[in-house]
């Protein structure tokens, strides 16, 4: 199983307690992602996708079962720059300039930035901000933002991706502008990718497989493949194919 | 549509009235200048208490070879003690912020340090130490617990997303204080530091009224206050109050530049961190130690300086000679007798301050082309030693007990009107429309919507005006009407009664720290209750 190199969640349970009563946002999830594929967690508000991400990325720790990434715990996965993260709302460093904050990770990773100048450069242009390399978050449009915050996770060439609603604060038109550049960027990276959202479209535009959440208590539902061929052309949304499985993600979140 | 269109027509038939006041805060200044020369020139206040604004530039011009002496030796230890005081700080902040035991711990000292009326302490440490140490410490204590609480506040309202990033990447503590937290915390650190910087230059004038050292501006008004030459105290008033707010303009200035261009993207909306769950017996152990330390310190500090325990007593000393003297009887009688003049001066004084500060915070709602005239005025006095201010009021309203009631609402007037109208100033448009929308009055406004928000800057208020009160009314004492902590001080500090003078500053402090214990008590009742967080 190429698994050694995706992501591993294994029987995975996790509760919080807020104001006395006890929620449990995971009970006994497993997923295996293998090298090289891009998959989708979807599902209702507070199912647990969240939670499964910041578990992956090491912000948060199971109760029970484990998380392996890339074969190790996802703190030393972190810690070795095997994984890159855009998280929902950008989160710039409002005083860092647009180049300063693609460079965050490295300054964390405690890597030289001169190394990296040349990859800064590719990826500016990659997400088509050149021209705002000095530019302050603030100054820029929210769909620049998020672009900003895309080439930040891709600045240590991950192995692994991990994208929380990286776009659930643009409007629908700029959203499906970053779906196809995303597409784009990921089929040049091809770095192991787990996409949170609660867009149906853009899982199925970006994803292989669809994972499907159920909440109370936050588990897995459904899995569902999807057959379409890369490169994904805009043309596809409108596709009947493409409605089909709308409809059946539609009713597996509906419990169907 | 009709009710779409009624608001546009209101604001329009608001609009010049509107202009006017807004273009106007100059000539409020100057209006009020005028009438203040009419005053002063008539002397129609307490046969020329309050002499007209010519007179005191006249009469600063005379003196003005005087001052610089005065003013380079106040100066020298307010930003000798702005330095140290503020350094402690922000070091303390980190700390506190990264391991927040440390702040329950440390709890105990910083409200102490917040709430100690620094009259109180002057004298001990004009006794305790020499040259211009006492001003220094006294400036630092005032800044410490500004700037201690914006660093923390900065820290922990870092945004959330941006943590998690630095997070996400492997760092850990260190690196994300170094990356994230202190660099989102500096625009509160210099708005601590603007409050701080006015408050050591009080610090600095109130260590000066208790004594030692030829030189500074509190010593000059002090030894002016005798002489009855109302033109000086009032220079000598002004050019404290203009030094205090240089410092206050400058680190605004400082603020805008550094901050001007990383104002937050977005809001964040991640939750609060869930609280751990308490363990009874650990909470009782932090709130001892906590409680304790200061007393730990103060112990200590004493026996490395060695002072002599004649003059410096410890907590034991003091406890002695309240006690165990054969004339403690008669000490704790006077400390009674004191007690029972100051109590309700502070009680009576404080509940009016607020009550205005509210009651005009709240026409700042309803009002607000009015009101607007009379913020910059609020707004200065922010910058003004204004407790330094008060041999001032003492000319104009003579020695009477009213002098006491004015300046304890003066003192706490206005900084609680500046904290409830900026609070009232936040609360969101939207929940004001709602019951806009439903056709609700200004009046069904304001009790549904903002004095339920601003409940929280109400406390925040009253947090702040606690120790003020309780120093104005000592001032008072001390200076004008011969009565109660304030005069028992003074007199002690005249009869060498170090048992006493210690006496007075333990029992004012611990009276302050009780008061504001109360305080936060009922604030941390009404607003969990209501799911509020406390304003800073």
């Amino acid at each position: 199983m190429s698994a050694e190199h995706g992501i591993t969640i294994n029987h995975v349970s996790r509760s919080f307690k807020g104001r006395g009563a006890v929620v449990q946002a995971l009970s006994d999830v497993s997923l295996a992602c293998p090298e090289g594929s891009f998959t989708a967690l979807i599902g209702p508000s507070g199912c647990g996708k969240s939670t499964i991400l910041r578990l992956a990325l090491g912000l948060d720790a199971p109760d029970t079962g484990d998380v392996m990434i890339s074969g190790m715990t996802p703190f030393k996965a972190a810690r070795s720059g095997k994984t890159g993260v855009a998280f929902q709302d950008a989160a710039l460093m409002p005083w860092r300039t647009v180049e300063d904050n693609i460079m965050l990770p490295l300054d964390v990773l405690g890597h030289k930035r001169a190394d990296y100048l040349a990859e800064v450069a590719k990826l500016v242009d990659l997400v088509g901000l050149n021209g705002f390399e000095k530019a302050l978050p603030g100054e820029l449009s929210g769909g620049m933002r998020q672009r900003a915050a895309i080439a930040r996770a891709l600045i240590t060439r991950p192995e692994i991706l991990f994208l929380d609603e990286p776009f659930g604060a643009l409007d629908q038109i700029l959203r499906r502008q970053m779906n196809i550049e995303l597409q784009r960027i990921w089929m040049e990276s091809r770095a192991t990718t787990l996409l949170v959202t609660h867009g149906i479209d853009e899982a199925i535009f970006l994803a292989d497989r669809v994972v499907v959440m159920q909440s109370k208590p936050g588990r897995i539902s459904r899995v569902i493949d999807v057959p379409f061929d890369r490169p994904r052309k805009p043309a596809l949304f409108s596709d009947p194919r493409f409605h089909a499985l709308e409809k059946e993600i539609a009713e597996a979140l509906d419990g169907q | 549509m009709a009710s779409n269109r009624t608001a546009p027509e209101r604001s329009d038939a608001l609009s010049p009235i509107r202009k006017l006041l807004h273009s106007s805060t100059l000539r409020n200044w100057l209006l009020l200048l005028i009438i203040w020369e009419i005053i002063g020139q008539l002397r129609l206040v307490a046969d020329g208490a309050l002499p007209a604004p010519s007179a005191i530039l006249a009469r600063l011009w005379v003196d003005w070879s005087d001052y610089p002496p005065h003013i380079l030796a106040t100066l020298e230890g307010a930003s000798a003690g702005f330095l140290i005081g503020n350094a402690l700080a922000i070091a303390a902040g980190v700390l506190f912020a990264i391991f927040p035991i440390t702040q329950r711990l440390a709890r105990g000292v910083n409200v102490a340090l917040f709430a100690l009326p620094p009259i109180a302490v002057s004298p001990i440490l004009v006794i305790t130490f020499s040259g211009m140490t006492p001003r220094i410490i006294l400036a630092a204590i005032a800044c410490y617990f500004v700037t201690m609480s914006a660093t923390v506040t900065g820290i922990q309202q870092t945004d959330r997303r941006i943590v998690d990033v630095v997070r996400a990447y492997g760092g850990r503590q260190w690196k994300t204080l170094v990356h994230a937290q202190m660099r989102s915390a500096i625009p509160s650190i210099l708005a601590g530091l603007r409050i701080a910087a006015p408050n050591a230059v009080l610090g600095s004038i109130l260590a000066e009224f208790g004594g030692g050292g030829r030189y500074g501006l509190g010593v000059y008004l002090i030894g002016s206050l005798g002489r009855g030459e109302p033109d000086r105290l009032w220079g000598i008033g002004l050019s404290a109050t203009v030094i205090a707010g240089l410092a206050y303009l400058l680190f605004s200035l400082l603020a805008t530049r550094l901050t001007g261009a990383s104002k937050a993207v977005t809001v964040p909306a991640s939750p609060p961190a869930t609280k751990a769950e308490k363990n009874p017996l650990v909470e009782a152990a932090l709130i001892t130690v906590s409680f304790a330390l200061p007393f730990l310190l103060w112990g200590l500090l004493l026996s490395i300086m060695g002072t002599p325990a004649m003059i410096a007593k410890t907590p034991l000393g003091v406890f002695d000679y309240l006690f165990m003297m054969p004339n403690s009887p008669a000490s704790l009688g006077k400390l009674a007798m004191a007690l029972s003049e100051t109590l309700p001066m502070t009680m009576i004084g404080m509940a009016m301050g607020l009550f205005f500060a509210f009651a005009l915070a709240l026409c700042s709602v309803l009002y607000p082309a009015i009101i607007r005239g009379f913020m910059p005025v609020a707004l200065v006095t922010q910058t003004m030693p204004l407790v330094a201010l008060t041999p001032l009021l003492v000319l104009i309203l003579g020695r009477g007990p009213s002098v006491i009631l004015w300046i304890t609402v003066s003192v706490t007037f206005f900084p609680a009107f500046v904290t409830m109208a900026q609070g009232l100033s936040m609360v969101s448009r939207a929940a004001i429309e709602v019951p806009k929308a439903y056709g609700a009055g200004p009046v069904k406004q304001l009790w549904l919507v903002s004095i339920p928000a601003s409940l929280p800057y109400l406390f925040a208020a009253t947090r702040l005006a606690v120790p003020r009160a309780l120093l104005g009314v000592m001032i008072a004492e001390w200076l004008a009407t011969g009565k109660g902590l304030g005069n028992l001080l003074n007199q002690s500090r005249g009869y060498l009664d170090y048992g006493m003078i210690w006496s007075v500053a333990v029992v004012s402090v611990l009276i302050s720290v009780l008061f504001y214990q109360i305080v936060v008590a009922i604030e941390h009742r009404v607003l969990t209750k209501r799911g509020m967080a406390p304003a800073q």
